[in-house]
C-alpha cells in the first residue's frame, strides 16, 4: 500500500498540459506515423522515349494492345482510333494488320460492360471488309451467343446488333458454321423468351430478371435480327444463286470448250474447305454440327423450332404496336420459307 | 475514391448470386433466365475449350462464376443440366494440367457439390478424382483432391457400409500399387487406406491386401509406408477410438446452463446437439462392438508374405533400404513370424551377423530376434544365437548396459522357446544375480525366475527355489518337449466349477442335507436352463461394476527367497501333510472342472459369471502377499503386442553411474509438469486463492495493513492509563465470551 502516492503521481502525469516553447518545434503526438522513406532509385514501370514519332503501323498495334486496358474510356478511344485508321486508309490497300490478328482482341469486347465501348466496337466491325470476316465467323459466334444470353440487357441487345451485322456481312457462313444454326436459334428463343408455351404468352407474368435495359426496344431489334437470320438460313435462295447453281451444270464461260466442270476441281477459295470433316476438333453433338445446305437447315428448323417460333410470332402480333409490326417481318420470312418448302 | 452508391435496381443487374437466390425460391418462374445462363455457360465453355491456355481474365471469371451458379441450382432443372456433370468431368480430366488453378479447384468443388445433390454417383466422382490425384504435379490440387476423396468415402460409409463402393475403390488402389511397383504413386493408395483404416471405415482383408502389396513394392517410400501401417496402424486406430470416446458432453450441465443463461437460438441448438450426441453414443454402447481384427491377423498367407519380405528387402543384397528402414522391415517380419508361428529358417542365420555390441541400434535387432522366436522354432537353430549373445554381450568385462541388454534378450528368447539355451550356459548366466550392477542383477534374476517356472531341472539345485524344487520332487512338473502343446481349455473354468460347487453345498446345507450329497440333477438342470437368458434374471450382478476383493487376505510383504524365520519342524511337517491333501484334492478338482466343460453346455448366465469370477481373481492376484508373488511380467503380455528395444534395454538406467543432483531433480520434475517453482504449501494455497479472486483472512489483512495507519493506535496505546488498559482488557475478555463483536446470540 506504500505505492499509493506514487500511483497518484502517475495518474496526474496523464492530465498535464504539454508545455509549448517559443522557437521549438511542436512535439509530435503519440499516434504520429512516420511516412518518409528513402530509396536508392525510383523506377517508372513504363517509359518509352523515342526521338522519332511512331509509325502509323506501330500506333495501330499499340492501340490494339490497349484494347484490354482497365479503363473503359481508354478502350473506347483505342477502338475509335482503330476505326478511323481502318476507314481512312487508301482504297484497296490492305489492312494495317490482318483480321486474324485484330479479331482475337476484339472478341472479348462483345461482352464488355461499358455501352460506349460496345457501340464503338460495332462501328469498328462495320468497317472491316466483309470478305475477311467470312473466315472468322466461327470464332465470332460463341462470343455473340454469350452476349445474347448475358444477364445485362444492354449487352444482349448489342450482341443482337452484332449478329445482324454478321448476317449482313457473311450470311451464308454464319448460318452454316459449326453450331451456327441450332445454337444461335436457341439463343434467339431464349432472348425472346419463346422456349415454352407458357412463357411465350403475352399475358403470362414472366418474372423478368434484371433491368430491361436503357436502349429502347430490345425486343423489336431482336425480332428484326431474327428475321434477317432466318432469311439467311432458310430463305428462298436468290435468283442469282439459282442461276449460278444452274450455270454450274453448264460449261462455264470462263473455261474454254474441252474443260467442263473444272471449277469443281480447282482449289477451293474458302479458307477452310474441309471444316465439315472436323478432322482436328472434338466430336460434335447434334447442336454443334454444321448444317451447310438450306435443306438440312430447313429440316432441323421445321422439327425443332418452327412450332415455338410460330407460337411466339402469334403472341407478338397479338401484342400489337411496334412489336406486332416487327413480328410481321419475321412471319413474312417464315411464310416464304415454308412456301418454298424443303427445297427444289 | 469513394464507392459510388448503387441503386437497388442497378444492383440487380448481372448478379448471379441474386439470380441463384431467386431460383432457389421459385425455380419454375425463372426457368427462362436459367436457360439463358446455361447457354451463356455453354458458349463460354466453347470459347474456353477452343484455347484453354490463352483465356482472358474476364472470360475465366465469368466461366468460373457460371459453373458455380449452375452447380448450385442444377438440382432445380435436372432436364437442362443432365449433361452438366459429364461436361465438368471431361473438362477436368482432359485439361487438368493446363487449367487455371482457381478454375480447377472450382471444378472439383462443383463436382463434389453435384454429388451432394445426387446428380452424380460417388463411384463416378471417385473414378474422376483419383486418377487426377495420382497424376497431377500440382501440390495444392493433390491436397484438395485427397481431402475430397477421403470425405467422400467417409460420407458414403457414414450410414451403412457401402460395400460396393469400397470394393471398387480398393480394387483401384490395389491395381495402382501392383501395376507399377517402382513408382512412388502407390503412396496415395497407402495414405488413403491408412486413413480409412484408422477411422474404421475399412476393416476388411482387401484393404490389408493393398498394404501387403505396397510392402512388397520396389519403391522404398512405398515399402516403408506399407510396413509402418502393419506396425502401427492398429495402434493408431485404437488411439483414435479412445479419443472419440473421451470427449464427454455433460448433458446436465448444458441443460442447467440453458435455464440460467440468456436463451438464444444458438444455445438451444448446441444443447440439442449435445443431447443427440449423448443419445447416439448410448445407442452405440448398446450395439455389439464390431470385431476388429488387427491387420496382421487379416493377412492371407502370412508365411508367403513374410518370406517375400525377408528375401526381397533383407536377404537381397540389391535392396537399397537404409538401416532404419531395414530394421522396420525386420520388425514386421519377426512379428509375423512370432504371431503366426511361421518358419523362415534363413532369418535366424541372418541375425547372426548383427549380434555384436558395436552394431548400431543393436537392441532393436535383439528385440526382433526375440519376437521371431516361438515354441516351434527348432532349438538347435536358436542355440547358436543365444550362445553368441552370451559371448558378445554378457561378461564381467562388458559394460553394465550391454550385459543387461544381452541378458534381457536371452530371457525374451527363452520365454518363447525355453529349449533354446543349454544348461551350463543358463547356470552361468544365473550366476550374474550376484552382480554389483543393479541392471545386470535384475536381468539375471528375471532369467532365473523364468526358468523356475518353465524348466527348473536345468537350474542348479540351490537356485530352484522352494516351490519349483518341491513340485519337481513330486514329479508333477515335467519338462515341456519340443513341439508339445498344452491342452486347450476355457480360461477360468476351474473358478466356475469351484463356485458351482460352493453354491451346491450352500443349498444342501439349507435343505438340511449333508453338504457332499449329490443333489438331483434334473432340478439343477432346470435352474440352469431357466438362466439361459441373461437379461431375465435381474438380480444377478452381471454388470461387472463391483468386483469382490477378498477381505481376509493378510497382506504380508516378504520375499519368497529368504523367509524371515524358519518355521518349526513340526509345523513344517503339518504343512506338508496339508499340502499333500491339497494336491489330491486339486487333482480331483481338475478332473471335475474338465468334466464341467465336457458334460455340460455353458449357459450365457454361466459365461457371465465366468467373466465376473475371472475379473475378481485378477483383482485378487494383484494384491500384495497373495500366494507369495505377483505374476511374472511375461505372462501378462498379449501376443499381439510388439516387443520394443526399450524393453530389451530394460533397467539399463540402473547400471549407469549415479545421476547428479540436477539430473535427479529433472527426473523428478518430469512427472510433475504443472508446478512452476518450489514453494511452501501455504504459499501455493494463497496463490491459488488469489487467482480465484477469493478474499484474504483477517490475519492477513492485519499483516498487510499500512504501517502509518497502525501508528496512531500504537502511540495511543503507550499513553493509556491503567484504568483504560483494564477497561480494554475486560472488553476483550467479554468479547471473547460473547463470541466476537457481533456475538453469536442469534445462533
Amino acid at each position: 500500500m506504500g505505492s499509493s502516492s506514487k500511483r497518484r503521481k502517475d495518474k496526474q502525469k496523464d492530465f498535464q498540459k504539454p508545455k509549448l516553447k517559443v522557437g521549438k518545434t511542436k512535439a509530435k503526438p503519440d499516434n504520429y506515423t512516420d511516412t518518409s522513406f528513402k530509396s536508392k532509385s525510383i523506377v517508372l514501370t513504363q517509359q518509352s522515349l523515342h526521338l522519332a514519332a511512331p509509325t502509323s503501323n506501330a500506333t495501330f498495334t499499340h492501340n490494339l494492345s490497349l484494347l484490354s486496358a482497365k479503363s473503359d474510356s481508354q478502350r473506347r478511344d483505342s477502338l475509335a482510333y482503330l476505326t478511323t485508321s481502318i476507314s481512312s486508309r487508301p482504297v484497296n490497300s490492305p489492312l494495317p494488320q490482318p483480321v486474324s490478328v485484330i479479331l482475337p482482341s476484339l472478341l472479348p469486347l462483345i461482352l464488355d460492360g461499358a455501352t460506349s465501348v460496345r457501340t464503338q466496337l460495332l462501328k469498328l466491325l462495320r468497317t472491316l471488309p466483309p470478305g475477311d470476316v467470312e473466315d472468322h465467323v466461327a470464332q465470332l459466334l460463341p462470343y455473340v451467343r454469350a452476349g445474347m444470353t448475358h444477364l445485362a440487357a444492354d449487352v444482349r441487345s448489342s450482341a443482337v446488333e452484332i449478329l445482324s451485322w454478321m448476317v449482313e456481312a457473311a450470311g451464308e457462313s454464319t448460318v452454316s458454321c459449326a453450331g451456327g444454326w441450332i445454337k444461335t436459334l436457341n439463343c434467339f428463343l431464349s432472348v425472346l423468351g419463346w422456349h415454352t408455351e407458357e412463357s411465350s404468352q403475352w399475358s403470362s407474368s414472366r418474372a423478368s430478371f434484371g433491368k430491361s435495359g436503357s436502349q429502347g426496344k430490345p425486343m423489336v431489334k431482336t425480332l428484326g435480327a431474327l428475321a434477317v437470320f432466318l432469311d439467311a438460313g432458310i430463305g428462298k435462295p436468290s435468283v442469282d444463286g439459282v442461276d449460278s447453281e444452274m450455270s454450274g451444270d453448264d460449261e462455264s464461260p470462263d473455261w474454254p470448250f474441252p474443260l467442263c466442270q473444272t471449277a469443281q476441281h480447282m482449289i477451293s477459295d474458302s479458307s477452310t474447305p474441309f471444316a465439315y470433316l472436323n478432322l482436328f476438333g472434338k466430336p460434335r453433338d447434334e447442336e454443334g454440327e454444321m448444317y451447310e445446305t438450306r435443306e438440312d437447315r430447313y429440316r432441323v428448323f421445321s422439327t425443332r423450332f418452327q412450332p415455338a417460333i410460330e407460337r411466339g410470332i402469334k403472341s407478338a402480333r397479338e401484342e400489337g404496336g411496334e412489336l406486332g409490326r416487327a413480328s410481321s417481318g419475321v412471319s413474312k420470312v417464315l411464310k416464304e420459307a415454308i412456301a418454298y418448302g424443303p427445297g427444289p | 475514391m469513394v464507392k459510388r452508391k448503387l441503386g437497388a435496381l442497378e444492383k440487380v443487374e448481372a448478379d448471379l448470386p441474386n439470380l441463384q437466390h431467386k431460383i432457389r425460391r421459385d425455380p419454375k418462374s425463372y426457368i427462362e433466365d436459367f436457360r439463358a445462363q446455361h447457354y451463356q455457360y455453354e458458349s463460354h465453355r466453347e470459347i474456353y475449350m477452343a484455347a484453354p491456355s490463352s483465356a482472358t481474365d474476364t472470360g475465366l471469371i465469368s466461366l468460373r462464376d457460371l459453373i458455380d451458379f449452375i452447380s448450385h441450382v442444377a438440382d432445380c432443372y435436372p432436364g437442362i443440366c443432365k449433361d452438366f456433370p459429364q461436361q465438368l468431368i471431361d473438362m477436368l480430366m482432359q485439361h487438368h494440367l493446363v487449367l487455371e488453378t482457381e478454375l480447377r479447384e472450382k471444378l472439383v468443388g462443383s463436382l463434389v457439390l453435384l454429388k451432394k445433390k445426387d446428380l452424380l454417383d460417388s463411384a463416378t466422382l471417385l473414378h474422376t478424382l483419383f486418377p487426377i490425384l495420382v497424376s497431377t504435379p500440382s501440390k495444392t490440387l493433390r491436397a484438395l483432391l485427397f481431402q475430397k476423396i477421403l470425405s467422400e468415402l467417409r460420407t458414403a460409409n457414414s450410414k451403412t457400409t457401402n460395400h460396393k463402393l469400397n470394393r471398387t475403390m480398393q480394387t483401384v488402389l490395389f491395381n495402382l500399387v501392383t501395376s507399377d511397383r517402382t513408382s512412388a504413386k502407390g503412396l496415395w493408395a497407402i495414405k488413403i487406406t491408412r486413413e480409412l483404416w484408422k477411422r474404421q471405415i475399412w476393416t476388411e482383408a482387401k484393404a490389408v491386401e493393398v498394404m501387403k502389396e505396397a510392402a512388397l513394392s520396389q519403391n522404398e517410400k512405398v515399402i516403408i509406408g506399407g510396413v509402418r501401417f502393419f506396425l502401427g496402424g492398429d495402434k493408431e486406430r485404437e488411439e483414435l477410438e479412445d479419443e472419440d470416446s473421451e470427449e464427454e458432453v455433460n448433458v446436465g450441465q448444458v441443460k442447467h446452463q440453458l435455464t440460467i443463461n440468456k436463451k438464444t437460438r444458438k444455445k438451444a441448438r448446441t444443447a440439442e446437439k449435445a443431447i443427440k450426441a449423448v443419445r447416439s453414443k448410448e445407442r452405440k454402447k448398446g450395439n455389439p462392438s464390431p470385431l476388429n481384427f488387427s491387420a496382421l491377423h487379416l493377412l492371407h498367407d502370412p508365411q508367403g508374405f513374410a518370406e517375400n519380405m525377408f528375401f526381397k528387402h533383407l536377404q537381397n543384397g540389391k535392396s537399397n533400404l537404409k538401416l532404419e528402414q531395414k530394421l522396420q522391415v525386420l520388425q514386421l517380419v519377426s512379428r509375423l513370424v512370432g504371431l503366426h508361428k511361421l518358419h523362415i529358417m534363413p532369418l535366424y542365420s541372418y541375425f547372426q551377423r548383427f549380434l555384436t555390441p558395436r552394431q548400431p541400434s543393436v537392441t532393436s535387432f535383439l528385440a526382433s530376434l526375440a519376437q521371431a522366436s516361438h515354441d516351434l522354432v527348432p532349438p538347435d537353430v536358436l542355440e547358436p544365437l543365444v550362445q553368441k549373445i552370451a559371448n558378445e554381450f554378457v561378461s564381467e568385462a562388458s559394460a553394465g548396459e550391454v550385459a543387461t541388454a544381452g541378458l534381457n534378450a536371452i530371457r525374451e528368447i527363452c520365454v518363447r522357446q525355453p529349449l533354446a539355451i543349454e544348461e551350463t550356459l543358463l547356470q552361468d548366466l544365473v550366476m550374474y544375480k550376484k552382480s554389483k550392477d543393479k541392471g545386470v542383477m535384475m536381468a539375471s534374476k528375471g532369467l532365473l525366475s523364468l526358468y523356475r517356472d518353465v524348466g527348473a531341472q536345468m537350474l542348479k539345485k540351490r537356485d530352484r527355489g522352494k516351490e519349483a524344487a518341491m513340485s519337481l520332487r513330486a514329479g508333477e512338473r515335467q519338462e515341456r518337449r519340443y513341439g508339445e502343446q498344452a491342452a486347450g481349455e476355457i480360461e477360468g473354468l476351474e473358478l466356475l466349477a469351484k463356485w458351482k460347487d460352493e453354491e451346491r453345498r450352500k443349498k444342501n446345507i439349507e435343505n438340511g442335507l449333508p453338504s457332499d450329497a449329490e443333489d438331483n440333477d434334473e432340478e439343477n438342470d432346470e435352474a440352469n436352463w431357466a438362466a439361459w437368458n441373461v437379461e431375465d434374471d435381474e438380480d444377478s450382478d452381471v454388470d461387472g461394476e463391483w468386483i469382490n476383493v477378498e477381505e481376509d487376505v493378510d497382506i504380508v510383504l516378504s520375499d519368497s527367497e529368504d523367509e524371515g524365520k524358519p518355521a518349526s519342524k513340526k509345523a513344517k511337517q503339518e504343512e506338508e501333510d496339508k499340502k499333500d491333501a491339497d494336491k489330491e484334492a486339486e487333482s480331483a478338482k481338475e478332473i471335475d472342472f474338465m468334466k464341467l466343460a465336457t458334460t455340460r453346455i455353458l449357459t450365457p448366465a454361466d459365461l457371465a459369471k465366468l467373466t465376473e469370477l475371472r475379473a475378481q481373481a485378477a483383482a485378487n492376484a494383484t494384491l500384495p502377499g497373495n500366494k507369495g508373488r505377483v505374476a511374472a511380467p511375461w505372462t501378462s503380455r498379449h501376443t499381439d503386442d510388439p516387443l520394443t528395444a526399450g524393453e530389451i534395454e530394460g533397467l539399463a538406467a540402473l547400471s549407469a553411474a549415479k545421476a547428479t543432483r540436477e539430473e535427479r531433480i529433472a527426473h523428478a520434475k518430469e512427472g510433475k509438469t504443472d508446478r512452476s517453482e518450489h514453494m511452501s504449501k501455504e504459499a501455493r494455497r494463497k496463490e491459488r486463492k488469489e487467482e480465484q479472486g477469493k478474499s484474504t483472512t483477517n490475519k492477513e489483512k492485519a499483516r498487510k495493513k499500512n504501517f502509518l495507519m497502525t501508528l496512531g493506535k500504537a502511540r495511543s496505546k503507550n499513553k493509556r492509563s491503567l484504568v483504560e488498559t483494564r477497561a480494554v482488557l475486560k472488553a476483550h475478555v467479554d468479547r471473547g465470551k460473547r463470541g466476537g463483536r457481533r456475538g453469536n446470540v442469534g445462533q
